[in-house]
């Protein structure tokens, strides 16, 4: 009640009772973010296996294990959000085919069992037999539990893994399309909000994800290298570099021509949109999301391509480019879900957003689900190693090295 | 029969046998853990209806509470107050029904509460008792000046902007600023004690309007002036205009 009370004073104009207090919070920010990650993280693992990219071939198994940790943690924040987690469950025995909402539990488990999980077990299958055959003891059973005790290490047998992974991620491409297109479809489909409303939100939505996977690996890429004492392969980390640009571009053409659209179109709801946009989102959405996070890192990266950057400098220009392209993106997030509810919807005032510190749908919530994947991360690169010398002989490492 | 599957990969074989457990875990599960009552009347089981009949009642209705305390009751059924049902403000209080003496009921105090339906929102209806917060009686408990069991403002309101702040505010800037309240509206006095009883009057004809605006007045000289008898056809000026802001300059 309180802190009702505490709302009531921020609001400005004429707001309907029901709309003073957010319903989705920092949590729902979290979720789009978060599938979006995944969604981007396997579309740049596409990129070696179907598109033959193959200067980003370091980055591949990385990514899939990024995509996978952060797969899991997807339907925490909605579980958190929902309460009641022991019954998630329920949505899987008597699904429900007229609610969206609902069928995303079985797009989240076709393209972690369909896709996912199949893709790292095709890939790593050779390996870990190899990898096996060395260790002993509760690793060794592990990784034969997860080979499904396959032993089948002939040439015509690697050949067949090839296969399915080509024909795995050539089905994963549209199934992360689908999975984070899904998610901007929810907002999307909202008509009654015009924030939301807007054919264009899955795609763009899309492409933001793809920008923000991308961005991802490049950070993990560089600090996973450096922590193991290698040299960072520069020509990959270039054509990270380029992608992330090529993406932010397309990223930036389509949701200025929302941005456009919307002006042009300039329905009953542009005049509280625009003061929204000037008011209460003015710092996480022109600040941080169009100058900080896409225009600086925009300018960066073209100043790389357009002049001979020596590679230390570039390696700063990109770690930095990269970590404000995902505060860009987490803002991008931000505004779409709290923005979208910070309107009346009789379009003549506006309310705010109390974020609480703690509790279940607090900020330190939040935190904690977006930490938890790089947790979950590097239990992953324990058992699947996505770095080659795990699986050089030693005589192999010390001729390498 | 040993030829079977002999061209499917060692792979596939593998994998399949996981495929068919999670299946017929999926299809086990279905079956053992769907209530049977589920899908009866709609995408809910049935059963689910009688469970929350069957929760404990929180709420006694104002009805039993006026059993004991009638004076108060009878205080709230004149006053601006009567719409609300007693555990609007004190909560559930089913259990103070049961053992009045040992669960005492929530009573508000301080004045964070009452601003709940009071401060100033400018959705809320005009002439709803609305306040600034901040600058109304600063530090004082609600209760200090008013009975919330009969609501009436300790003194008589001064001037019209008490309850009417936000017209009282679209006038303050407006080309009828210096026109008082009183002169479209003829108010009873009654009306600043019982504004629900006796309640003002609007203008009901054209001819009200122009006094000032009409072709040939001399009231006002700086009004705008218009034919009234062509102008907006049978409509009474305030249907069109509103005189609060009027829009013509």
């Amino acid at each position: 009640m309180h802190e009702l009370y505490a709302i009531l004073r921020e609001i400005t104009g004429y707001i309907y009772p029901n709309e003073v207090e957010l319903h989705w919070g920092i949590l729902i920010v979290v979720y789009p973010y978060i599938t979006g990650l995944v969604a981007g993280a396997f579309i740049l693992a596409s990129l070696v296996k179907v598109f033959n990219v193959k200067e980003v071939q370091p980055t591949y198994r990385l990514s899939l294990l990024t995509a996978l940790a952060f797969l899991i943690v997807a339907p925490m924040p909605l579980l958190a959000h929902l309460g009641h987690p022991e019954r998630a469950y329920e949505i899987f025995l008597t699904p429900n085919r007229k609610s969206a909402m609902a069928m995303f539990g079985f797009v989240y488990a076709w393209y972690l069992m369909a896709v996912l999980l199949l893709e790292i077990w095709f890939d790593y299958r050779g390996d870990l037999i190899r990898l096996s055959q060395k260790e002993h003891g509760l690793k060794k059973w592990l990784h034969r539990i997860i080979l499904l005790f396959s032993t089948d290490t002939s040439e015509e047998s690697l050949k067949f893994d090839k296969k399915a992974v080509k024909f795995i991620t050539v089905l994963g491409i549209p199934s992360a399309f689908l999975l984070h297109g899904y998610v901007g479809f929810i907002f999307g489909s909202v008509k009654a909000n015009p924030w939301w409303s807007s054919v264009l939100m899955p795609i763009v939505f899309l492409f933001s994800a793809i920008v923000s996977g991308i961005a991802l690996l490049l950070l993990i890429y560089m600090v996973t290298t450096l922590m193991r004492w290698k040299p960072i392969d520069m020509k990959c980390l270039d054509k990270l570099a380029s992608f992330l640009f090529y993406m932010m571009i397309i990223d930036f053409s389509l949701e200025a021509l929302d941005f456009l659209h919307r002006i042009y179109e300039s329905e009953e709801s542009i005049k509280i949109l625009s003061q929204l946009v000037s008011s209460k989102l003015f710092v996480s959405l022109v600040v941080i999301q169009l100058l900080l996070g896409m225009i600086l890192p925009l300018v960066a990266l073209a100043a790389t391509k357009l002049f001979p950057i020596p590679d230390e400098l570039r390696r700063h220009i990109y770690f930095i480019s990269a970590l404000l392209v995902e505060v860009g993106i987490f803002t991008t997030r931000w505004n779409v879900v709290i923005g979208g509810q910070l309107f009346s919807k009789s379009f003549r005032g506006l309310t705010a957003y109390k974020m609480t510190l703690l509790g279940i749908e607090g900020l330190l919530m939040a935190i904690v689900l977006l930490l938890l994947p790089f947790l979950i991360l590097y239990l992953l690169t324990l058992i699947f190693p996505p770095w080659p010398e795990a699986y050089e002989t030693p005589a192999e490492a010390e001729a390498t090295t | 029969m040993a030829s079977f599957g002999k061209g499917i990969p060692d792979q596939i074989k593998r994998l399949s046998v996981v495929v068919i457990l999670v299946l017929a875990a999926f299809f086990i599960g279905r079956m053992l853990l769907i209530p049977r009552d589920f899908g009866r009347y709609d995408h809910f089981r049935a059963s689910a209806l009688f469970d929350v009949a069957s929760q404990e009642v929180e709420f006694a209705g104002q009805d039993i509470c006026t059993e004991c305390h009638d004076d108060i009751s009878s205080q709230k059924a004149n006053g601006y107050h009567q719409g609300l049902s007693c555990e609007t403000c004190h909560g559930p209080a089913a259990k103070h029904t049961e053992s009045p003496d040992e669960v005492t009921p929530f009573k508000p105090s301080g004045r964070e509460y009452c601003p709940i339906c009071h401060a100033y929102l400018a959705s809320r209806p005009t002439g709803f008792p609305m306040i600034i917060v901040e600058s109304h009686n600063p530090m004082k408990a609600c209760t200090v000046c008013h009975n919330p069991h009969d609501p009436k403002p300790p003194q008589i309101p001064r001037g019209c902007e008490a309850c009417h702040a936000e017209i009282a505010r679209t006038k303050a800037v407006s080309h009828h600023v210096y026109i008082p309240c009183t002169r479209c509206h003829q108010t009873p006095e009654e009306h600043k004690v019982n504004p629900r009883t006796y309640r003002p009057d609007k203008p009901k004809t054209r001819e009200f309007c122009g006094a000032c605006h009409a072709e040939g007045s001399t009231e006002a000289p700086e009004a705008i002036k218009i034919d009234i008898s062509t102008h907006g056809g049978r409509y009474v000026c305030w249907q069109c205009h509103y005189p609060h802001l009027p829009e013509a300059r």
